[in-house]
C-alpha cells in the first residue's frame, strides 16, 4: 500500500487547522493510503538545529542520527501532505525546523559539485493545505512566501508527479460558510490523491 | 538612534558571528545604542504553545512570557537581523521568534475609539536590515524566490513605518566560499552598514 506522510503544525486540537488535519487524513485513508500522521506538537518535536548537528550538517551518514527515526518516515513516503497555519508570511516554527533538522544533505538532497540534487523522487505527491489570515492581495504583495517554500524548494528535492497547494485567505474574516468550503475541497482533492 | 540587532547561528565560530560583529562594529562607530539578542546563546523556544495561543489575542497577558523582547522591539527604531538562511527561509528558531514576539496589540493595534481600523504596531521603526548568508547560489536563491528575505522585508516590512528604508546583503553559494570571498563579504556588510546608516562621525569630521 503507499504510504503518505502528513504533517501537522498546528499546537491546538480545536483549532481550524486540526480539522483540516483530520479530514485530509480521514480522506486520504478512504482512498486507500497508509497513512502516517506526525502530528509535530503532538510527537514534542524540537526544530531548533543544534550546534552539534549544524557541525556535523554535511558528515553523511552520521548526519542523520539525532533524527533518525524521522529521516525514516521520511525515507518511507510515497506522498507528502503538509498541513500547517501560515503564521508571519512563513511556516509555524515547529515545521520549519523539520526542513532544517531532517532535510538534510544525503537525505532530502545531494550536493554534486555544490549544486543541489534532488533526493526525495520515491515521493510522487506533494501537498500542501493552509490557511493564511491575511487576504491572497497581501500575501502576493508580499511575494508569498509559504506557497513559494513548497511549489518550488520542497518542490525542487521531490520532483512530483502531483502538486497541490490548497490554501484559504482572509481566515481572519472567514465565514462558516467558508471554512465550510474550503474542507469540502481539501476532502475531495485528498480522496483524489 | 537605537538599533536592535536579532542574530542565531548555533556556532559562536560561524562566519555569521562574524558578519554580526562587523553589524556591531558600525554600530558602535556612530555611537549607536544597541541591543543584542543572541537566539541560541538565550535558548529561546520558537515554539507556539496551546497556552500561547489561548492567550493569543489577551493583550494583557500574551506578552507574559516574552516581555523584555517586546520591550527591545518597543524601545528600537531601528531592526538588524543577522542570519544564516536554511531551506531559503529563516531558522526555526528566528521565525518562531516572529511568531511569538509579533502578537496582537505588538505588531497590530487593534481598533479603539480614535482608531475606526486595525493598524500597524511597528511604525516607529524606520530602518530594517538584513544581513544573511545562502547555501543556495544567486541564480537558485532567485529562482526559488527568496522566501527568507520576502518575510522580512514585505511581511515584516508591512507593518513598520512607512518610509521605512531597508537593506539586505547576502553571501551566497557559502559550501564553494573562501576565504577571499569571505574578507570581501565582510568589508560589502560595512559598506552596506554605511549607506544604511548614514556616514560615521569619523569620516563626516574627515571631509569637512
Amino acid at each position: 500500500m503507499a504510504r503518505a506522510l502528513v504533517l501537522f503544525a498546528h499546537p491546538c486540537p480545536e483549532s481550524f487547522s486540526a480539522a483540516l488535519h483530520n479530514t485530509a487524513v480521514e480522506a486520504l485513508r478512504t482512498s486507500g493510503w497508509d497513512v502516517d500522521d506526525c502530528d509535530l506538537h503532538a510527537e514534542d518535536f524540537s526544530p531548533v538545529l543544534t550546534e552539534a548537528e549544524r557541525r556535523a550538517y554535511h558528515e553523511e551518514p552520521e548526519n542523520i542520527t539525532p533524527v533518525a527515526s524521522y529521516v525514516e518516515r521520511l525515507r518511507a513516503a510515497d506522498a507528502l501532505v503538509m498541513v500547517f497555519p501560515v503564521w508571519n508570511f512563513g511556516y509555524p516554527a515547529i515545521l520549519k525546523g523539520f526542513l532544517d533538522r531532517v532535510f538534510l544533505p544525503g537525505v532530502s538532497f545531494k550536493l554534486v559539485d555544490g549544486k543541489v540534487k534532488p533526493n526525495l523522487t520515491h515521493i510522487r505527491k506533494l501537498a500542501a493545505v493552509t490557511t493564511y489570515g491575511g487576504t491572497r492581495m497581501r500575501a502576493f504583495m508580499a511575494g508569498d512566501p509559504p506557497r513559494k517554500s513548497v511549489r518550488r524548494a520542497v518542490w525542487h528535492v521531490c520532483r512530483p508527479d502531483k502538486m497541490r497547494y490548497l490554501a484559504l485567505y482572509d481566515m481572519n474574516r472567514a465565514s462558516d460558510v467558508d471554512r465550510g468550503r474550503f474542507l469540502n475541497k481539501v476532502k475531495s482533492e485528498m480522496e483524489a490523491f | 538612534m537605537r538599533a536592535l540587532v536579532i542574530y542565531c547561528h548555533p556556532r559562536p565560530d560561524s562566519f555569521t558571528a562574524a558578519v554580526r560583529d562587523r553589524v556591531l562594529d558600525s554600530l558602535s562607530e556612530r555611537g549607536v545604542q544597541t541591543r543584542l539578542i543572541d537566539l541560541y546563546a538565550s535558548k529561546f523556544d520558537p515554539v507556539l504553545s496551546p497556552s500561547d495561543l489561548e492567550l493569543y489575542e489577551d493583550e494583557t497577558r500574551n506578552t507574559a512570557l516574552t516581555q523584555d523582547h517586546v520591550a527591545d522591539m518597543e524601545w528600537c527604531d531601528t531592526l538588524i537581523f543577522v542570519y544564516p538562511t536554511w531551506w531559503y527561509g529563516l531558522p526555526a528558531i528566528l521565525k518562531g521568534w516572529l511568531d511569538r514576539v509579533l502578537v496582537p496589540g505588538v505588531a497590530f493595534k487593534m481598533p479603539d475609539d480614535a482608531h475606526k481600523n486595525i493598524r500597524p504596531g511597528l511604525t516607529h521603526i524606520t530602518r530594517l536590515a538584513v544581513f544573511t548568508t545562502c547555501g543556495a547560489s544567486w541564480w537558485l536563491t532567485r529562482v526559488i524566490g527568496q522566501p527568507g528575505r520576502r518575510t522580512l522585508l514585505r511581511g515584516l516590512r508591512f507593518i513598520c513605518a512607512k518610509r521605512c528604508k531597508t537593506a539586505y546583503l547576502a553571501h551566497y553559494a557559502m559550501d564553494s566560499s573562501t576565504d577571499t570571498s569571505r574578507k570581501a563579504h565582510l568589508l560589502s556588510v560595512s559598506a552596506k552598514m554605511d549607506r544604511f546608516l548614514g556616514p560615521a562621525p569619523a569620516a563626516l569630521e574627515a571631509n569637512a
